[in-house]
């Protein structure tokens, strides 16, 4: 990923700045955090496919693991197959967010910021590629949706990073109380589906806390 | 006949993938294959045996996962299922090797979690993790313990330690390389090689992650590297998704044509990982089994490492920074006694910034705890700095728990010629690795010639020799004592370097600045000094970055001497710059105001702002009429939303740098500085996202108060006790997630308990007023500011 593929909006948005623009230092400074962030990460995605079964707000993949969440049930309905997802910037954002936090405050909140844009940024970039793949054999894919979302339940995070081998795979694991480690990581649930429904509705735009400082738009 | 014998002799072979075995029969996506050991046995003898039957001399235990961490919640122990999993690997050995013995590898993956501090796992209970595996692993039989598919090398080092502490198996290490050549978490394979060859271990080499075709090239530079046997376990190619499974590509046929590459090149101990079968094992041995290892020749290179990089000592000049170190600065030894991290970390920083390659690290005063200390500061230093350590301290027990903790290879500083030193300070060399300095002064103390330094210096690399250190890893200090006192003393070092280096054949390393103490101007003399060291054979001189003049003499002498390349470095450091002219007050933005600086978050303008006032002014008076109405203006336009998070803390650091600027001179005329009161802050036990707690620090410190920062992941128990031993009035308390608000929620509990009259204000992403008053906390604070509102209605 280069610098052009990181929406600097996004960035802002993420500082609470809402609608309202940085001056220039601070611009400046930002464009700086996503560049050195960029040129350290060693960023990483695995994916696999399952057959999945929905039915009232239950979820259950590969005939074994059993996800109450009528959100996520809402999300896959009618589809047999799912793709669980997990993505990391690695290791190497989190040193820089704690190198800065020692130096420089200001600059560690912009890192951080910028972190999430880019582990953002990288999620449908990865996605678009899943995209591309299903639809040589027209399947369509619905939005991610990621474990702690509504009332997808946070325990299953155990159950992704086991199912995908993320700590052998990409790095990525996962601490006693179910927080990812390195912290700029993503896991998530994306249907397949033989329907294009033009769902590409996610993240701020599914979330019906519309108050929230953060919101995008 | 043992596995190290064996390697003498011929190649040896190892097993090949057992996963997709373990799959082909039934194993699922996510089940533990490690309870196919007990309850599906003959499935894994047969896996084993099949592999013995195509020509593996090792096979690993089907133990991979087998550590306490991984596996919970299950009905066997751990030493069940490893001796379980020996015994399966056993009967296929007894059933199917009759004319060679087949031999049982103890396997050792990784714990599946990150370590402290970018995860939640401790170095200690790691290393416990693998203490139960090795221990039940050599119980039950096994021949060697592999440690194996490693992509971190401080947990590789918690897995060494507790396979050779506790175990006398020999011990295998493979790690997992990218096609750059370089693990997760960012070691290189010159890292690597040097770390764990410094902690002893028997051979050394990489699997999975790429094929072989990849692991050419990589394994050529580890054999580079390498002065102990290289193993190479490659996947059947690189993994590829079809209709949602993996596959790897490269036949048994295709896998052993690329071995024969290898094993050419010196590696001498092969066999495969993901995707490879006993048909690859097969036709690698029948390509191999005739070859006759290498010769493994010794690589005399004198290295340290941090965990990214290593720096060689001996090709082009080091430059060790001097400045972590409290002798002569007060400042410094305030930091000390305040546990003033941040500070030392930035003396770190800027030593890397201005060009050092290593830094010294010297945390020793009469009234502080060194051991724990040095420990502390160095586990600070390497979360956030590459550069390799060197720990200098003269009490062995701090030295060995710093070398223990420590995530690299590290330079040791010191031993001496004495008796009672070497005996100290050498056996941790050859536990933990390092290089060490080794002093010239003995029993008898300095001589005053060099040929009596000489000597010392033959006597600590002949005693380092019967320990098993190897020279390479010896860097001799022929000591640099001040001409002030005789001047011919700078002669005497320099002839001793000299005679060092020539006769010897060791490298060498001095402290440059003691050459010039109690001289006026110090730097000239220092700087002219080191030249001539450098001239002499000097290979690392330790010195202070932070002076231009002798940064000059290291830039010019490499530039003079052929060793930087078209003068690139000096010409980088130099173009450009006009030589500086010394003046008193010579900056464009001298007419800003300190306020003005601070709103603008303009740091070095606020450092020399405050500098200027406290010529006529009282620190107190600018710090209540200057620095503190600056801060309450940007404070309330936070508040408003017309300044915002960024800004608010780049004042905070231009503050931050004006009180710095404060605090030094009140250090300089001996002024002590009252603080306000104490405020405990903490990211609660189970969550590891710290940012929001550390941009309350910073304001608060703002605003004077003595912050206590805990940490993050702080366990109720020690918020409790600092509350109760320091009579804390304030506990901050920070959580991101909603589950470790329920540690906050227990924190709460805790604290009502056993210290009730202290407040509690609490913050972070998933908190609301609403779920604050249901925990019990006192307050809730939306950000940073309204902590510090809070702070000043509770404390005033």
């Amino acid at each position: 990923m280069e610098l052009k593929d990181i929406s600097q909006k996004e960035v802002f948005r993420y500082l609470g700045y809402q609608n309202n623009v940085a001056d220039k230092t601070t611009q400046n400074i930002a464009i700086e955090c996503t560049t050195e962030l960029l040129n350290c990460c060693r960023m990483n995605y695995t994916y696999k496919t399952f057959c999945c079964a929905v039915e009232n707000g239950k979820v259950i993949i590969d005939n074994r693991i059993i996800i109450e969440s009528k959100n996520l049930s809402k999300n896959l309905a009618e589809c047999n197959e799912l793709i669980l997802f997990a993505a990391t910037l690695g290791t190497q954002a989190d040193i820089l967010i704690q190198k800065y936090t020692h130096l420089d405050m200001s600059k560690a909140v912009i890192m951080q910021a910028a972190a999430a844009a880019i582990i953002e940024q990288y999620c449908d970039q990865c996605q678009n590629n899943i995209e591309t793949e299903l639809q040589k054999q027209t399947l369509f894919l619905r939005p991610r949706f990621s474990p702690g979302y509504g009332d997808f339940d946070l325990k299953h995070q155990k159950d992704i990073i086991a199912l995908l081998d993320c700590n052998r795979k990409i790095g990525l694991t996962l601490t006693d109380s179910l927080l990812l480690a390195p912290c700029k990581s993503v896991t998530a649930v994306m249907g397949i589906s033989n329907q294009n429904r033009h769902c590409n509705i996610k993240g701020c735009e599914v979330c019906t806390k519309t108050n929230c400082t953060f919101r995008r738009g | 006949m043992s596995i190290l014998e064996l390697l003498q002799k011929r190649i040896v072979f190892f097993d090949g993938g057992t996963g997709t075995l373990l799959q082909e029969k039934g194993l699922q996506a996510g089940e533990l294959p490690e309870l196919w050991n007990i309850e599906k046995k003959q499935a894994l003898i047969e896996i084993h045996k099949n592999y013995f039957e195509a020509g593996s001399d090792i096979v690993l235990t089907n133990t991979f996962g087998a550590n306490c961490i991984k596996l919970q919640g299950i009905s066997y122990s751990i030493e069940q299922i490893i001796t379980a999993a020996v015994e399966n690997a056993k009967t296929a050995a007894n059933q199917c090797c009759k004319n060679k013995k087949g031999y049982v590898a103890l396997d050792i993956g990784p714990t599946g979690k990150l370590l402290q501090p970018l995860g939640d796992l401790t170095f200690e209970a790691a290393y416990e993790a693998f203490q139960q595996m090795a221990v039940a692993g050599e119980k039950a039989g096994a021949d060697v313990v592999v440690i194996e598919t490693m992509s971190d090398i401080y947990e590789t080092k918690a897995a060494v330690l507790a396979a050779k502490e506790n175990t006398n198996l020999p011990v295998f290490v493979t790690v997992v390389f990218d096609e750059k050549g370089k693990l997760l978490t960012g070691s290189d394979i010159a890292c690597v090689v040097s770390i764990l060859e410094g902690l002893g271990v028997d051979a050394i080499g990489m699997n999975c992650g790429l094929g072989p075709h990849q692991m050419l090239s990589l394994s050529e530079q580890m054999l580079c590297h390498s002065s102990i046997p290289v193993i190479v376990k490659p996947n059947a190619g690189l993994p590829r998704s079809e209709n949602g499974k993996t596959v790897f590509d490269v036949t048994p046929e295709e896998f052993a044509q690329e071995m024969v590459k290898i094993v050419d090149k010196g590696a001498c101990i092969v066999g495969g990982c993901c995707g490879t079968t006993p048909a690859h094992i097969k036709a690698l041995y029948q390509y191999c089994k005739d070859k006759k290892p290498l010769p493994i020749i010794p690589k005399n290179k004198t290295l340290a490492a941090s965990y990214t990089h290593t720096v060689e000592i001996g090709k082009t000049p080091v430059i060790v920074g001097e400045r972590i170190n409290p002798t002569g600065k007060s400042r410094f030894k305030q930091a000390l006694r305040e546990k003033d991290f941040d500070y030392i970390l930035r003396e770190g920083f800027s030593q890397q910034q201005k060009g050092a390659h290593i830094l010294d690290v010297n945390v020793g005063l009469p009234d502080i705890d060194e051991i724990d200390m040095l420990v502390s500061v160095i586990k600070q230093l390497q979360s956030v700095i590459d550069l390799p350590l060197q720990i200098d301290t003269s009490d062995t027990v701090a030295m060995e728990k710093a070398l223990r903790i420590y995530n690299g290879k590290a330079v040791i500083n010191s031993v001496n010629g004495k008796k009672e030193s070497m005996e100290a300070v050498f056996p941790l060399v050859k536990k933990y690795g390092g290089v060490v300095i080794g002093l010239t002064l003995d029993e008898n103390g300095i001589p005053t010639t060099a040929e009596g330094r000489f000597k010392i210096a033959q006597k600590i690399v002949k005693t380092a020799e019967s320990y098993g250190i190897s020279s390479k890893d010896i860097i001799i200090d022929v000591l640099a004592m001040t001409i002030s006192s005789d001047q011919y003393s700078a002669l005497e070092t320099l002839k001793a370097l000299n005679m060092v280096k020539q006769k010897l054949n060791i490298k060498t390393v001095l402290g440059v600045s003691n050459i010039s103490f109690g001289l006026p101007q110090r730097e000239i003399i220092t700087a002219n000094f080191y030249t001539m060291a450098l001239q002499n054979g000097l290979d690392a001189g330790i010195i202070n970055t932070n002076s231009d003049v002798i940064m000059q003499s290291y830039y010019a002498y490499k530039a003079l001497a052929g060793l930087d390349d078209n003068c690139m470095d000096y010409i980088n450091q130099y173009s450009g710059q006009a030589p500086a002219i010394k003046t008193a007050t010579n900056t464009s933005s001298n007419d800003i105001s300190l306020a003005t600086a601070i709103e603008k978050g303009l740091k070095e303008r606020a450092k020399q702002a405050a500098e200027q006032k406290l010529e006529n002014t009282e620190p107190l008076t600018i710090i209540n009429e200057e620095l503190i109405p600056a801060l309450d203006h940007i404070g309330k336009g936070f508040e408003k939303g017309t300044v915002f998070l960024p800004q608010l803390l780049m004042s905070a650091e231009a503050a931050k740098f004006a009180f710095e600027a404060i605090k030094v001179h009140m250090n300089k005329n001996g002024v002590v500085q009252n603080k306000k009161d104490k405020i405990i802050l903490a990211t609660v036990k189970g969550d590891i996202h710290d940012i929001g707690k550390n941009i309350v620090k910073v304001l608060l410190e703002n605003y004077s108060y003595d912050v206590l920062d805990l940490g993050k992941d702080v366990p109720p128990e020690k918020i409790v006790e600092t509350a109760i031993s320091q009579n804390i009035k304030l506990v901050g308390l920070s959580a991101l997630m909603t589950t470790t608000v329920t540690n906050m929620e227990e924190t709460i509990k805790q604290l009502r308990q056993k210290k009730p009259d202290c407040k509690i204000v609490v913050g972070g992403a998933v908190l609301t007023q609403e779920y604050a008053d249901m925990i019990g906390a006192d307050h809730y604070a939306k950000d940073a500011m309204a902590t510090v509102y809070y702070a000043q209605k509770i404390l005033s």
